[in-house]
Parts: C-alpha cells; sequence; structure tokens
C-alpha cells in the first residue's frame, strides 16, 4: 500500500493539470515585459486565463509544427510580419481571425483573415549628423545604400535577421529579384564591417564613429533615449538622427507585430478576443507608451519620445502588402547569401 | 544466461537512453529536401570549419589555463594558493553562455568599460579604443574560461598523485624546473590530460547558448538553425550524425585514456608524499597574479558585470519571479534526480546480479547520452515521439500521446534522464566497484533475497557517492539550456530559460538578474561538492 502511494505520489509531480479551463494558449516571441502586463489586464477583465509559452520564434514554429493538428497552441504572437507569413505558407494557421472590430480597427494591408498586425514598427536609417550631409542623404531610398558612396560607411546586421529578410523580400516585392540580388551586392561592398550584433548595436557603431549610416528598426531609438537602456546609451541615441527613405516614391518599409491564429487552435473564441483587446486604444497606448512602437489603430498617439525625435510626419508604404514578407523570404535570404552578407 | 527482472529491466532502461542516438542513425539516410541544397553545402563548409576553428582554440587555451593553474596549485605554496586551488573550480558556476552576455556587457560600444573610462577619464569617445571581444573570438574565450576546470581538475588529482620520486629524478638529473615540467611531469599527467580536454571538446562541441549568442555557425547550431530555418529535420539529422561521429571517436578516445588514467593511479608503489616548494619574492607574486587572473577572469569578471547591472537596472529584479524560478528549477532538479537516481541504482544492480557481456556493452553504449548535445537529444526526442505517435499509436486507434510528452514535465525529464544518465550511471558504477561482490554472496547465504540485498546492504552503502552524484545532477540541471528552452511546458520559466530569452531579445541587462541567480546557486552546489571534485577525501 505505501508503494502504491509513493508511486502515485511521484505520478501526480508529472501530470500537469490537463482541467478544461476558460483559457487561451499563447505561444509569445515578444518579451516585452508591457505584453505581460497587458495579458494580466485582459485575465482581470474577461476571466479568460492566458497561457504563455516564450521563446525565441524559430522554436515556437517548430513546436507548433511538430504538434501538427494536435497542438495547443491558439495564437502565435511574433514581432515581424514575415513570420507570420511564412507560418501561414507552410500551412499551419486559419482563416477566422476576423471580426468587425479587427476590421475597423487594422487597414487592409496589415491583415489576412489569417494574422492580423497589432503594432508597427518602420526600418529606417539612422545617421551621424556630424559626417554625412543633409544632400547626401536628400532623397535617399533604400536602393541608394547600395550606392559607392557608401562605401565603407554603412552597418546592418546579418542577413539571418527576420527584419532584414521583410526588408529585401519588399524590395523583391517591387523591384524584382534579380535587382535585389545586385543591390545586397552593393550593400555588402558598402559595409563598415561584417555584419554583428542587434539593431542597437548598429545605432551604437553610428554613435561610435565606426560608420556612418545604419539602418535599424524605429523604436531601439527611442528606446536608447527613453534612458531604460542606461545613461551611457542615451548620450549615444543623441548622436544619431533618423531618416526615413523613400518619401518620394512608396514610402517607408513598414513592418508590424502580427498574432496569427494556430491551425487547430482548441480556443479560437477566446483568441479572437484577446486579439481585439489587444486592438483597443488602451492596449494600443500601453504598446506605444512602453515598446515604442507605432500604434496600429488610428486615434492613438505615439510616445512623445518617438514623436519627438523621430518625427510623425513620414510617409508610410501602405502599398506592399504585408503578406509578401512572408512570401519572398526564402528568396531574400537566397540573394542575400549569394553576395556574401554574413 | 539469467533472463530475470533484473537483467531485462536494466536490459530496458539501457535500451530507452539509446533511442535518441538510433533515431539520429536511421535518419540519416533520409532524404533531404533539395530545395537548399546548394546552399546547404555551403552552410555545411562553413559548419564544419567554424566547429574545428573553435574547438582547436578552445582546447588550446583549457590546455595552458588548465595546466597552468594545476601545476602551480599542485607544486608551489604561494600567498593564497590554498584558496586557488578550489576557488578555481568556482569557473564551473558561469556557462558559457552567461559569460558571453558579461564579455558583451562589459566591452559593447557604450558598455561597462566605457563607463569606467569616462568616470576615470572625463568625457571622450573611448568606443574605438575598447577592444571588441565578439563572433568567434568572444565564443573561444567564453567556452574556454567556462570549461578550462575540467582540465584543472583531472590534471590536479594526477598531479596530486605523481610520486616525488619522478620529481627527484628529474633534479638528480639536473634538468631545470621548467625542463623537468616539460619532460617529465607533463607527460605522466598525460592521461588526464587528454580526459579533461576530450570532456572539453565534448562540451564545445555541445555548446548552444554563447555560440549562439555570437551568431557563429556551428554544427551545432547549423543542427538547430536548419531545423528551424529551412524545416529540414532530415537535414538536421544528417549533421548531427557527422557530429556524432565525431564525438564517439572522442568518447573512445577519452574512455581509452581514463583506463591508462586508472593505470596511473593505482600505481601507488613507493609513492612519497609531494613537498611543496615554497615560493618568494617575485617567483611568488608572479604565481600569485597568474592564479588570481585566471579565477578572476573566469568567475569574478563575469558575476560582478551581472552584479553591477543588477544594481544598475534594479527594476528588472522586481519583475523577475524568483520564487517562481527556484521552485521550477528545484522541482526539476528533484524529479530528474530522483529518476536518475532510481534508474542507475536498477541497471547498476541488474549488471551487477547478471554479469551479462551484452547488457555491458549496452550499457557502456547509453551513457553515451552526455556526449551527445541537447539540442540534438531534444530534437531526436521530438521526432522519434512524433514517429512513434504517427505509425504505432495513432494506427492501433488511440489518441495522440504527442502532448504528454512534448512540452510537458515527463518529456524534459525523460531527456534529462538520457542526457545526465552517464553521470549517475558512472558514479554509482564507482561507488559499486568498492563493495566486493563476496559481500553479496554473505548476504545470499544468510538468506537474503536480491532484492534485501539491495535494499539494505548496498545502497546505505552507496549514499556517500549518491549525495554526490545527486549534486553533480542538480549542478547541470541548473545550467541546462538547450533541452529546457525546446521542450518545457506552458508557463514554464527556469533561470536559464528567462536569462537566454531575454539576451536574445536584446535585453541583456534584464538577462544579469537571473544569470546572477543561476550563478549563485550552481557556486553553492560547488562549493558543497568541492571536497569530492578535488578529490581530497577518502572517497
Amino acid at each position: 500500500m505505501r508503494k502504491i502511494s509513493i508511486l502515485s505520489l511521484i505520478a501526480s509531480l508529472f501530470v500537469s493539470t490537463f482541467v478544461v479551463a476558460n483559457e487561451v494558449n499563447v505561444f509569445n516571441a515578444r518579451h516585452y515585459k508591457a505584453d505581460s502586463e497587458l495579458y494580466s489586464k485582459f485575465t482581470n477583465m474577461t476571466g479568460i486565463k492566458v497561457n504563455l509559452i516564450n521563446g525565441k520564434s524559430g522554436a515556437l514554429e517548430k513546436r507548433i509544427i511538430e504538434e501538427g493538428a494536435d497542438s495547443s497552441a491558439d495564437l502565435y504572437i511574433t514581432a515581424d510580419a514575415g513570420r507570420c507569413g511564412a507560418m501561414d505558407a507552410k500551412g499551419h494557421l486559419q482563416s477566422g481571425l476576423t471580426s468587425k472590430a479587427i476590421k475597423a480597427a487594422v487597414p487592409k494591408s496589415f491583415r489576412t483573415d489569417k494574422w492580423v498586425g497589432i503594432a508597427k514598427r518602420a526600418r529606417i536609417i539612422y545617421y551621424s549628423p556630424e559626417r554625412v550631409t543633409g544632400a547626401e542623404l536628400s532623397g535617399m531610398t533604400y536602393e541608394g545604400l547600395a550606392d559607392p558612396k557608401w562605401k565603407g560607411r554603412l552597418v546592418i546586421r546579418k542577413s539571418s535577421n527576420i527584419y532584414n529578410k521583410s526588408l529585401v523580400a519588399s524590395l523583391i516585392e517591387n523591384n524584382g529579384k534579380k535587382a535585389a540580388a545586385e543591390w545586397a551586392k552593393g550593400v555588402v561592398a558598402n559595409m563598415a564591417r561584417d555584419s554583428k550584433g542587434n539593431d542597437r548595436a548598429q545605432i551604437m557603431a553610428v554613435a561610435a564613429g565606426e560608420a556612418d549610416i545604419a539602418v535599424a528598426n524605429t523604436y531601439y531609438l527611442a528606446l536608447m533615449l527613453s534612458g531604460k537602456k542606461g545613461a551611457e546609451q542615451q548620450e549615444a541615441a543623441k548622436k544619431v538622427k533618423a531618416f526615413f527613405p523613400n518619401q518620394n516614391d512608396r514610402g517607408t518599409h513598414m513592418n508590424v507585430s502580427c498574432a496569427a491564429l494556430v491551425k487547430g487552435a482548441p480556443n479560437k473564441a477566446n483568441a479572437v478576443k484577446l486579439v481585439e483587446f489587444l486592438l483597443t486604444p488602451q492596449s494600443q497606448e500601453h504598446f506605444t507608451n512602453n515598446t515604442f512602437e507605432f500604434p496600429m489603430i488610428d486615434g492613438v498617439s505615439p510616445s512623445p519620445l518617438v514623436v519627438n525625435n523621430l518625427g510623425l510626419d513620414f510617409k508610410q508604404d501602405m502599398k506592399t502588402k504585408l503578406a509578401s514578407y512572408g512570401k519572398n523570404q526564402a528568396a531574400a535570404l537566397e540573394v542575400m547569401t549569394a553576395a556574401g552578407w554574413k | 544466461m539469467k533472463f530475470n527482472s533484473w537483467y531485462l529491466s536494466s536490459f530496458l532502461i539501457s535500451f530507452f537512453v539509446l533511442i535518441p542516438i538510433i533515431t539520429v542513425f536511421t535518419s540519416f539516410f533520409e532524404s533531404t529536401s533539395n530545395y537548399y541544397e546548394i546552399l546547404k553545402n555551403t552552410f555545411l563548409i562553413e559548419y564544419i570549419f567554424n566547429s574545428v576553428a573553435l574547438l582547436i582554440s578552445v582546447l588550446i587555451c583549457t590546455f595552458l589555463l588548465g595546466t597552468g593553474t594545476a601545476y602551480l596549485v599542485s607544486f608551489y605554496q604561494f600567498p593564497g594558493s590554498n584558496f586557488f586551488k578550489w576557488a578555481l573550480i568556482l569557473s564551473f558556476a558561469v556557462p558559457p553562455y552567461i559569460y558571453a552576455y558579461s564579455l558583451t556587457a562589459f566591452f559593447e560600444n557604450y558598455g561597462t568599460a566605457f563607463t569606467i573610462l569616462k568616470s576615470l577619464f572625463g568625457d571622450a569617445n573611448y568606443n574605438k579604443s575598447i577592444p571588441k571581444f565578439d563572433g568567434m573570438f568572444g565564443a573561444i574565450i567564453s567556452i574556454s574560461f567556462s570549461l578550462f576546470a575540467y582540465v584543472y581538475i583531472l590534471v590536479r588529482a594526477s598531479f596530486l598523485y605523481q610520486s616525488q620520486n619522478l620529481i627527484d629524478l628529474g633534479k638528480n638529473l639536473g634538468f631545470s624546473k621548467f625542463k623537468s615540467f616539460y619532460k617529465i611531469i607533463l607527460p605522466a599527467a598525460r592521461p588526464a590530460i587528454v580526459a579533461g580536454l576530450s570532456l572539453v571538446a565534448m562540451e564545445t562541441l555541445a555548446e548552444f547558448g554563447a555560440v549562439d549568442f555570437f551568431s557563429i555557425n556551428t554544427l551545432t547550431t547549423g543542427i538547430y538553425n536548419s531545423w528551424i530555418t529551412f524545416d529540414d529535420l532530415a537535414f538536421a539529422n544528417r549533421i548531427s550524425f557527422f557530429l556524432l561521429l565525431f564525438i564517439f571517436s572522442l568518447f573512445i578516445l577519452e574512455n581509452l585514456s581514463r583506463r591508462k588514467a586508472k593505470y596511473h593511479f593505482n600505481s601507488r608503489g613507493g609513492f612519497k608524499q609531494k613537498e611543496k616548494l615554497e615560493l618568494s619574492g617575485n617567483k611568488s607574486v608572479l604565481a600569485f597574479v597568474g592564479c588570481f587572473f585566471v579565477f578572476f577572469m573566469s568567475f569574478l569578471f563575469p558575476l560582478s558585470q551581472m552584479l553591477y547591472w543588477t544594481i544598475k537596472f534594479p527594476e528588472n529584479l522586481f519583475d523577475l519571479q524568483v520564487i517562481d524560478l527556484l521552485l521550477n528549477t528545484l522541482y526539476l532538479v528533484f524529479l530528474s534526480s530522483l529518476v536518475l537516481i532510481m534508474f542507475s541504482l536498477l541497471s547498476n544492480y541488474g549488471n551487477r546480479v547478471s554479469n551479462n557481456k551484452t547488457l555491458n556493452i549496452l550499457s557502456t553504449l547509453s551513457i553515451s547520452g552526455y556526449a551527445i548535445p541537447g539540442v540534438i537529444l531534444a530534437i531526436a526526442f521530438i521526432t522519434f515521439i512524433a514517429w512513434f505517435d504517427e505509425n504505432i499509436i495513432k494506427s492501433l486507434g488511440f489518441l495522440s500521446i504527442k502532448k504528454i510528452f512534448i512540452g510537458s514535465i515527463l518529456g524534459l525529464v525523460l531527456v534529462y534522464f538520457v542526457r545526465f544518465y552517464s553521470l549517475a550511471f558512472n558514479g554509482i558504477k564507482s561507488g559499486y566497484e568498492k563493495i566486493n561482490i563476496s559481500v553479496d554472496e554473505s548476504a545470499y547465504l544468510l538468506g537474503f533475497s536480491k532484492r534485501k540485498t539491495f535494499m539494505n546492504i548496498h545502497v546505505p552503502f552507496l549514499r556517500n557517492s549518491l549525495l554526490f552524484i545527486v549534486i553533480l545532477i542538480s549542478l547541470e540541471i541548473v545550467r541546462e539550456l538547450p533541452i529546457t528552452l525546446i521542450l518545457r511546458p506552458f508557463n514554464f520559466e527556469t533561470f536559464a530559460t528567462t536569462a537566454y530569452i531575454s539576451a536574445s531579445e536584446d535585453l541583456l541587462e534584464a538577462a544579469a538578474v537571473p544569470s546572477l541567480f543561476l550563478i549563485l546557486i550552481a557556486s553553492f552546489f560547488i562549493m558543497v561538492t568541492s571536497r569530492y571534485i578535488l578529490r581530497e577525501s577518502n572517497d
């Protein structure tokens, strides 16, 4: 008898609760603290428990794929439309992430019926005002990054990075694969050093004088300016300026953090509710003030740090469909790798 | 041959541990998708080149650091030599990935080095004059300082048992100290050096966190990336196969050298207690500086960088659910040790009573799990479960078992089991070797059943070894990253995963707090066991 009770005790240690509950399972690749605060607010409001598994997007996607139809995931939340698009292309998402509220809140090019943008960011150029003149930058485009005048002056992170894959995917969508391949070669020739480090490291390289221009997402500069990264980085951020490319044609490359509805989601209705909640003005304000992203919906203003230091008055690329980022992702990696982009 | 229940259980345990290894080998022959064929060939060459470059550099560094410090503390007396003797093993508390975070935090543009220079000498752009330890160079440093203690511990143990006669021999031959070091002392310690270096080699090849942080493509990260980026499990398994071949040759080398090492330890005939030379003046300062440098770089530096960040960004301390993380970590440690100890005892006892050749070979093979990178084990586990579920469970009409094994504590503990089985198995085996088989025979004569012999005689005898093994397992699990990362359930984090995720999301400051806790917990485990690790007890 004693043996049985010990065995059952051990067994019970392994068993997590299998009770069906009012919940939504989120595979979360965004680890901003702000997000978890929002999830608890959601639980308080609706009584729906948010179960999180945090991880890097690649690993999370893999688990969804391996678990297949039996996956417990409802929503996959990650920081690039390219990732949501790729999951869709592999057939692991399902349609149904639509509702009146979602349609009213999010512009058409920023959603499909399987995934929805929840916050926006732009991938822009940062420059040193000491070493780059206004004339040099005038009319600057992403295409212009390959111009030999930037030789030895440009830093940008690795080709394996999803933000770069999506940027190049958008160039393929607009200019064709052949032109993008030529462009990638030009960019590699202009690099001040082999690609390394994250977006913030690129901005700091410009501040430290290692390079004159850098490509990085918008919220990083605001994050550095906020002082959350320490006084030194705040100082460093003041040494660089932001520039929004392609203002005279299609507009600046935009991307989103997206929420995608996973195939076989056991709590589909709750998933839709959570996405609707993330698109309310209250949640959007929470995003803009904590992660320094641009709001997805109209009527909410970005953080003052973003408005004052980056400017708000820029033309966004609303023409290029974000769904193309996922579609052209493999081709984007191919042209970058072929160009010798580390 | 006796097919009793002991034999059977012992057989089953070894077989279970072998499953992931078999999975990797069988998938080698599956065709890979040809979508990325050209890219993959370029990548494969890069992976192999990087792995080899990393391996050779780390081996050189750990050899120099490990034997150098071991030589100093074993043969000489100088200020702090008794302290360094055990303080040097504290480096085990800092896994390579946390070392990598510290290195970056200190040397990056506007990092800690910049802050120090600025507060000392005022405003200026120091960034360009601060060296950057990133990429391959950073990975080599991180791994070397974190792993050199393998060499240090084994070589020091071998020095300890080197007879004074050997050293006297050098003196009689009129050798200089340097000459007797590399002509006599070093060659005599060769088996220990080889054993230490092969452990370093296995860990280096399996290293995931630091290498991934510095975005270097090695075979191990290549396996992970091809699985993730290219959706190509077959290609991932193919790289694993190459890596495994490599590791198995190391494994065999290590086993052979260990056999020799044993021979050395046992030849204690004419053993004369060594007299440590007392160093004075410049020489003692040099020895002190040398050891302090290694101790500082391997332990104090990462510890203080993490501490500094925790103080500088205190909000991260309050955000972290320390109690939850601690409980989760302890929960895993407890369950895994329990399972590992129980089954290793069983299997060892099974081997002992059945004394069967097949079983011996099988159990020797099954302890190779330790040599297989956690990434590969986790992926092989998922592959196997998915295959088993598709082909056997579902075709028999049962419900899917995937959820029971993937993303559950059970799955996590099972894979830990495979990975750390050798630690437990070997530990218990060496404990068992000290219980003479005649003890068993006497017990049987007294009418004890096998079970009673096991419970009432063996287990109490083994208590000390068991305690030591539990601590070793705990140390490994506290630091373990890739398996936990891939297989953990919902809402379940450990210090290691929290640190890794924060770091990979460009929140290095937030990674400091969990890293700090991890270092402290691991240091605690090390201090508890230092006596055993340094082999100074009668054990």
